[in-house]
């Protein structure tokens, strides 16, 4: 364990400017994996009730 | 001159000396306390750079009345590392959610303003020309304003292509206004109150416009009265040969 926490010290802590861009790109994945589960989260508790879901009942030709 | 008081004359007497002082370090040795170590290192005019640092409670009979207290309970047994990265860890996650959730609000404020899609899907209009005979025109609505499609003769063509346009009120050569020259496009607002021109009317062969008589070419442009511009051309596109598309 220290020689986990030493390493991510040295490695991202240490110098302020990776520290920064850490956080940043951080918050960039962030937002996608979490964007991404609360939308497969919404679409499993609406299931069969979205127009995607129920399209196919009343198009019936691919175009239009 | 009155005479100085008497602290600002010790003052001026005493500068001098400290200045000597200052200068010569074997006069300060001999008027300061000084150790042996300092003295050498100060001739030799050499510091030692590891720094040293020498409790001055060290020694209890120094100081009987002074206690210090024991911090042992509090210190961490983890170690520093330990604590300092989880701190910074903690620093980092909350300043990452924050950038994230800065981010999300200011995109939802842009996205807000931009234009919605019942907008969207009425901002564009198709129109199938082979549907307009040669010689005729057209007004569509297009986001709420008449739109003036004319299908050109080969003569019109040739007319709109030979006026002198260098002289023109708005000097515009007709290819500037047209894509296809057979295919005349504009909005039909004219451009000196907003009325609508009446078609193949007016002294030109083109619009006339009935407020105020603007007369418009068979290109659309100023030609005699009040209006101060040629009628404007939207953008357009034409994707397939018989079909246009406004917006």
């Amino acid at each position: 364990m220290p020689g986990i926490a030493s390493g991510l010290y040295n490695s991202i802590f240490r110098r302020n400017v990776v520290f920064l861009s850490a956080v940043f790109a951080g918050a960039f994945t962030f937002e996608i994996g979490f964007d991404q589960t609360l939308n497969r989260f919404w679409d499993w508790n609406n299931q069969g009730r979205q127009w995607k879901d129920i399209r196919h009942k009343y198009v019936e030709s691919d175009e239009e | 001159m009155a005479p100085l008081p008497s602290r600002a004359s010790t003052l001026l007497r005493t500068c001098p000396r400290r200045l000597l002082q200052c200068l010569n370090p074997a006069f300060a040795t001999s008027q300061q306390r000084r150790t042996k170590a300092d003295v050498v290192e100060r001739s030799s005019g050499q510091y030692d750079q590891t720094a040293r640092f020498e409790s001055p409670f060290k020694n209890k009979n120094d100081n009987p009345t002074t206690k210090i207290p024991s911090f042992a309970n509090y210190m961490s047994k983890k170690g520093e590392t330990n604590n300092k990265t989880f701190q910074y860890f903690m620093v980092g996650g909350m300043g990452l959610l924050t950038a994230a959730g800065a981010k999300a609000t200011v995109q939802d404020f842009l996205v807000n303003m931009s234009a919605s899609a019942d907008v969207l899907a009425q901002a564009k209009v198709e129109i199938d020309l082979a549907a307009i005979p040669e010689g005729k025109n057209v007004i569509i609505k297009w986001r709420g304003k008449p739109v003036f499609i004319r299908h050109r003769t080969a003569d019109e063509i040739q007319e709109a292509e030979d006026t002198k346009w260098e002289n023109l009120r708005d000097p515009q050569p007709d290819s500037d206004r047209v894509k296809k020259p057979e295919w005349l496009i504009m909005l039909g607002v004219c451009t000196h109150l907003g009325c609508v021109p009446i078609g193949e009317s007016g002294d030109f062969g083109g619009w006339f416009c009935p407020c105020h008589g603007s007369h418009y070419d068979i290109s659309g442009r100023a030609r005699k009265g009040p209006a101060p511009l040629n009628l404007a051309v939207p953008e357009y596109d034409f994707p397939e040969d018989e079909k246009v598309v406004i917006g």
